[in-house]
């Protein structure tokens, strides 16, 4: 039987990945659909908003990398117990992808030196601010990023992380931050996860 | 004279939790003196007949406040003692209260993404308004209200058509509150304008919400201010 789920994104993990590792976690047969990079024009209006990641089940469509993961993780049991629980692993998740937002203009900076100018704000204003207070709450928080245990908020982190903050600073950008640097590890060491880390496709 | 005799007691008189006479609301606001971000979770608060204290803090007191909220940002929420951030988190949990989210998991979702599709409008909207480099800025103008905003707006419009007038699930939602309570927000970055006139399916949309007699309650009794 095909699999209830599709999820279709891009040849790489960026901000499909959360989702493929929710689903790997719950044991969720889903179809992991890659669209190449170059075959993306002629994808991109068969979309609603013309985005990826979008999930389809039950032949229903739906988009945004965040609000999908946010229904997965309830149907994996990463979510939290009441409205305000959810809350705070909301707010936890919101603020990572506000620091994801303001180092992504890096990345598609085509000049040289706006580049680098911009890559100099990321190093002395934006990771000294958001990291520091990350590692916080995950003191704070047993290890994790929201109600003291493991919640999808620690899938998302360890997701974009890697995406986000390794791919312009050349260098370990976690390499002060130990808790931070552990949560992650402790995701991608989940069994579920480790399997999936050792035979996904990219 | 017996007849017509009250007796008159004061809630002091027979209030025995030792209560002063008017309790705090339950849920605390703080933000800005104006709409923008923290206008949502005022409309679903009033829409959910659920008593919040508005608190808006003078600009000049910012700088001192900043240190103390999570990740230096507001709105923030504040509730039995805990503090709360993100506005659409925010929004999100006050909906959960007002009722005005899905029915299962998967109508939650519907709404979620159409509200994040509002909000990537409004911080691509955003990162026009507020760019300090002027020629910067005036590069940014042609592309957004010639392609971003008739890209999102007419798909937005559609949405609303194929909804039964709303943005999800073919009722009120939300979603819907979310969107409209940002209009102010989102027309005076774009200059004044109202960004709606050409998509009627929106513009009746705005109406709906408006016309909630609990909105317009509050709208009617909201400070006045620009954005």
């Amino acid at each position: 039987m095909a699999p209830s789920y599709k999820l279709t994104y891009f040849d790489g993990r960026g901000l499909g990945e959360t989702s493929r590792f929710l689903f790997k976690y719950g044991g969720i047969d889903f179809e992991d659909v890659r669209i190449k990079k170059e075959e993306w024009p002629q994808w991109k209006e068969k979309f609603a908003f013309g985005q990826l990641p979008v999930l389809e089940h039950e032949g229903k469509q739906v988009g945004q990398s965040i609000a999908i993961a946010r229904y997965l993780a309830k149907k994996v049991k990463l979510a939290g117990n009441d409205d305000w629980e959810n809350l705070e692993i909301d707010a936890i998740v919101d603020t990572i992808n506000d620091l994801r937002l303001k180092l992504v203009p890096i990345f598609y900076e085509q000049d040289e030196a706006k580049k680098k100018a911009l890559i100099e704000v990321a190093s002395k204003e934006t990771l000294p601010y958001y990291l520091p207070r990350l590692e916080a709450v995950v003191k704070k928080n047993n290890g994790h990023f929201a109600l003291g245990r493991l919640t999808w908020a620690d899938f998302y982190f360890a997701t974009i992380s890697r995406v986000f903050l390794h791919s312009f600073t050349g260098s370990d950008a976690l390499a002060d931050y130990p808790n931070l640097k552990a949560s992650r590890q402790k995701v991608n060491e989940i069994p579920a996860i480790k399997k999936w880390i050792e035979t996904r496709p990219d | 004279m017996m007849e017509g005799a009250c007796i008159k007691r004061t809630r002091k008189s027979i209030n025995i939790f030792n209560t002063t006479e008017e309790m705090a609301p339950a849920y605390k606001l703080t933000y800005f003196p104006v709409e923008a971000l923290a206008e949502p979770i005022r409309f679903l608060f009033s829409y959910g007949g659920i008593e919040f204290e508005d608190f808006r803090f003078d600009r000049e007191n910012w700088p001192q406040m900043k240190p103390n909220m999570p990740f230096g940002q507001v709105p923030v929420l504040e509730h039995n003692g805990k503090v709360a951030h993100q506005s659409i988190a925010m929004a999100r949990y006050a909906a959960k209260k007002a009722k005005l989210v899905g029915n299962d998991e998967w109508e939650d979702l519907e709404i979620d993404a159409i509200v994040d599709t509002v909000n990537d409008l409004r911080q691509k909207i955003a990162l026009y308004h507020y760019e300090a480099d002027a020629a910067v800025k005036e590069s940014r103008k042609e592309p957004l209200f010639k392609e971003t905003l008739p890209y999102y707006l007419q798909r937005l419009d559609a949405v609303v058509k194929a909804n039964n007038g709303h943005l999800a699930l073919g009722k009120l939602t939300w979603a819907d509150l979310y969107f409209v309570a940002i209009l102010k927000y989102l027309n005076s970055m774009c200059g004044g304008n109202d960004i709606l006139a050409d998509y009627p399916n929106l513009t009746a949309l705005k109406n709906t919400v408006l016309e909630l007699p609990a909105i317009k309650t509050w709208v009617e009794k909201r400070p006045n201010t620009d954005m």
